[in-house]
């Protein structure tokens, strides 16, 4: 029992730091990016070519640095010149990047699926109230954890965060106070890519490697972001614990009906509130 | 009053029914136009590509109406499109209804899902509304995939028809030539109904409640029902599409419901302009020709396509239609 809750933890940690990154950019951006699981699978894969050189948690941080480094082209490309347009069509630039990088990735690796090793430090399992569990998926819990933490902090006690929160509330009031809200979306939006890498890597030896592995966990972190409230932090780091207990349990107790219980969830809650829970914006 | 002030005020009534007469006679040009197309010389294979493309024009038609209707972009019209497919491929494969009634059904239970889901995924507007269709597509995807006694899950189930269909040999369907003739007839049809329905006093609400949905609340207009409307009747002309894809395949897969194919509807009506009801229909034309002449590079199409997408989107948001358009009101002027 206590096992499958941690189980959930893990998902609900992976999905919070794909979800997260979707409210930071459009906090500053008013859109979703569509290409965030692309980017989680592009950042899986960088991971993936440096740790088969020998070197992991290299291959961690080069993802991460890599992921920030197309954030903020992508940034500084297409949401910023397109930042008066309806954002709708920003949203479609996205799609279209997605199905770009797929077919790039599929190009270069192939679509056989790639088995990403887990780090000789993490190996082996622990005993939790006499059941093994993976180090692994703990650290995984862990690296959630304390990117919450540290994004909760940066937001709360930081210049540049109070400047995140204002223009997330609104972006408009915000630049007329004086506040450059291009250079802060540069690092936002870079913040919220680097992150994506980070689960890509992070998810990695969970998942198999393979051109689509975004699809999936990007639906997921959807319903994540639509169920808190787009926009919201707080609304994300719930929904997503909520939402990775659900797909766990489902997945144990009620096989035939796991994968519609987060829809479900979702409509029931767009019906009770259409900006979701936590939110005020649609 | 002089006459010539006359001359320029009166004719403002007669001519908006011109306009309706003008669709009509066009339409029927296009209708008598496409039974000339089996007998051009296609390839058989070419028909063959051409049926299936018609009926994406019909799915990316179905994608348009909602954004010219209702303002909303869906990423979860497939899920309709599979509907449809699987209503009538089940129904028929386990021998539950004859192939009319199948058609029926299968027609009418993706509209009344729809017109229930308007009521409920209307509300939600913009960005939102793109994420909530794609995980409600997604969750007729799952569905689909995993629910292996329903219709063989992620292999597909192919189906074979009853001999006889409204009286016709069902078979005939199966043919790319007879196909690409009853396909286009019915897009045509669709294209015309459409067009008059965005002209008619209903469409004309929803279009009120599109741009301003409290002022058309405030002049009182009930703003739940007309945009339910909207999205049954997108789904219908979705489940159209679906159900003469698995007729003329003969095989129904989860892949009818995927985003991707949703994903690949709205492009092409963005491409061919997604504020004309003709618009999608038309990218959906030009981008089976673009994949025609790309042949050789299939393996790559999907970015192909995202290229194109992105391409379009920066330098022609209003699409090919949108463009000619301003071409052409820009000639005038001169």
């Amino acid at each position: 029992m206590f096992i499958q809750i941690l189980n959930g933890i893990v998902y609900g940690g992976l999905l919070y730091l794909l979800a997260v990154g979707l409210v930071l950019i459009f906090g500053l951006r008013e859109v979703v990016n569509f290409a965030h699981g692309a980017l989680f699978m592009l950042g899986a894969y960088i991971g993936f070519a440096v740790s088969a050189a020998g070197y992991w948690w290299g291959g961690l941080v080069v993802s991460m640095v890599a992921m920030a480094i197309v954030g903020c082209a992508l940034d500084a490309t297409v949401f910023r010149t397109l930042r008066k347009q309806d954002h709708i069509v920003t949203v479609l630039v996205t799609f279209g990047l997605m199905l770009i990088l797929e077919t790039v990735v599929t190009a270069i690796w192939g679509k056989a699926y790639l088995r990403y090793p887990v780090p000789p430090l993490l190996a082996g399992t622990v005993d939790i109230f006499g059941e093994p569990f993976p180090v692994y998926r703990l650290f995984v819990i862990a690296v959630a954890v304390a990117i919450a933490l540290s994004l909760t902090a940066w937001l709360r006690f930081t210049r540049i965060g109070l400047y995140v929160r204002a223009a997330s509330t609104d972006p408009r009031i915000t630049s007329i106070q004086g506040i450059n809200v291009d250079s802060l979306s540069l690092i936002v939006v870079g913040l919220g890519t680097a992150l994506a890498g980070l689960s890509g890597v992070v998810a990695g030896p969970l998942l198999s490697l393979s051109p689509t592995m975004g699809n999936y966990i990007l639906i997921d972190s959807f319903i994540v972001v639509v169920i808190g409230g787009l926009g919201s932090f707080a609304g994300a780091f719930i929904a997503a614990l909520l939402i990775g207990q659900i797909h766990n349990f489902g997945a144990v107790y009620l096989p035939w009906a796991a994968t519609i219980l987060p829809f479900l969830l979702m409509v029931g809650i767009l019906i009770w509130r259409p900006t979701g829970f936590a939110g005020s914006r649609t | 009053m002089n006459p010539t002030a006359q001359g320029t005020l009166a004719p403002s009534r007669p001519r908006t029914a011109n306009k309706a007469l003008v669709v009509l006679l066009i339409g029927a040009a296009a209708l008598v136009a496409g039974f000339v197309l089996p007998w051009i010389g296609f390839a058989k294979i070419t028909l063959s590509l051409l049926a299936q493309a018609l009926f994406d024009a019909l799915l990316a038609t179905s994608v348009g109406f909602l954004f010219l209707q209702n303002g909303r972009v869906s990423f979860g019209q497939a899920a309709f499109f599979g509907l449809g497919g699987y209503a009538f491929g089940i129904l028929v494969a386990r021998n539950l209804a004859g192939p009319e009634l199948a058609l029926l059904l299968a027609l009418a239970i993706p509209t009344l899902a729809a017109f229930l889901l308007g009521l409920v995924v209307a509300r939600v507007t913009g960005v939102a509304h793109a994420m909530l269709t794609l995980a409600v597509g997604q969750a007729f995807y799952e569905v689909a995939f995993r629910w292996r006694e329903l219709a063989m899950g992620d292999d597909g189930m192919s189906f074979t028809l009853p001999s006889k269909f409204f009286g016709f040999s069902a078979s005939r369907l199966q043919d790319p030539g007879v196909m690409v003739v009853l396909a286009w007839s019915i897009l045509v049809l669709v294209l015309v109904s459409l067009t008059l329905f965005t002209r008619s006093r209903t469409g004309q609400i929803a279009a009120a409640i599109r741009d301003n949905e409290e002022r058309a609340r405030f002049i009182g207009y009930s703003t739940t029902v007309p945009p339910a409307l909207v999205y049954a009747i997108a789904a219908f002309v979705a489940a159209i599409a679906g159900v003469l894809q698995a007729v003329y395949n003969g095989y129904i897969a989860p892949q009818m419901f995927h985003w991707s194919l949703s994903g690949f509807a709205l492009i092409m009506s963005i491409i061919g302009g997604a504020k004309f009801v003709i618009g999608p229909a038309v990218g959906a034309v030009v981008l089976f020709y673009i994949k025609d002449v790309a042949g050789q590079f299939a393996e790559y199409w999907p970015a192909i396509v995202g290229g194109i997408l992105v391409v379009v989107t920066l330098t022609m948001p209003q699409g090919i239609i949108g463009l000619a358009v301003k071409q052409w009101r820009r000639r005038q002027r001169r």
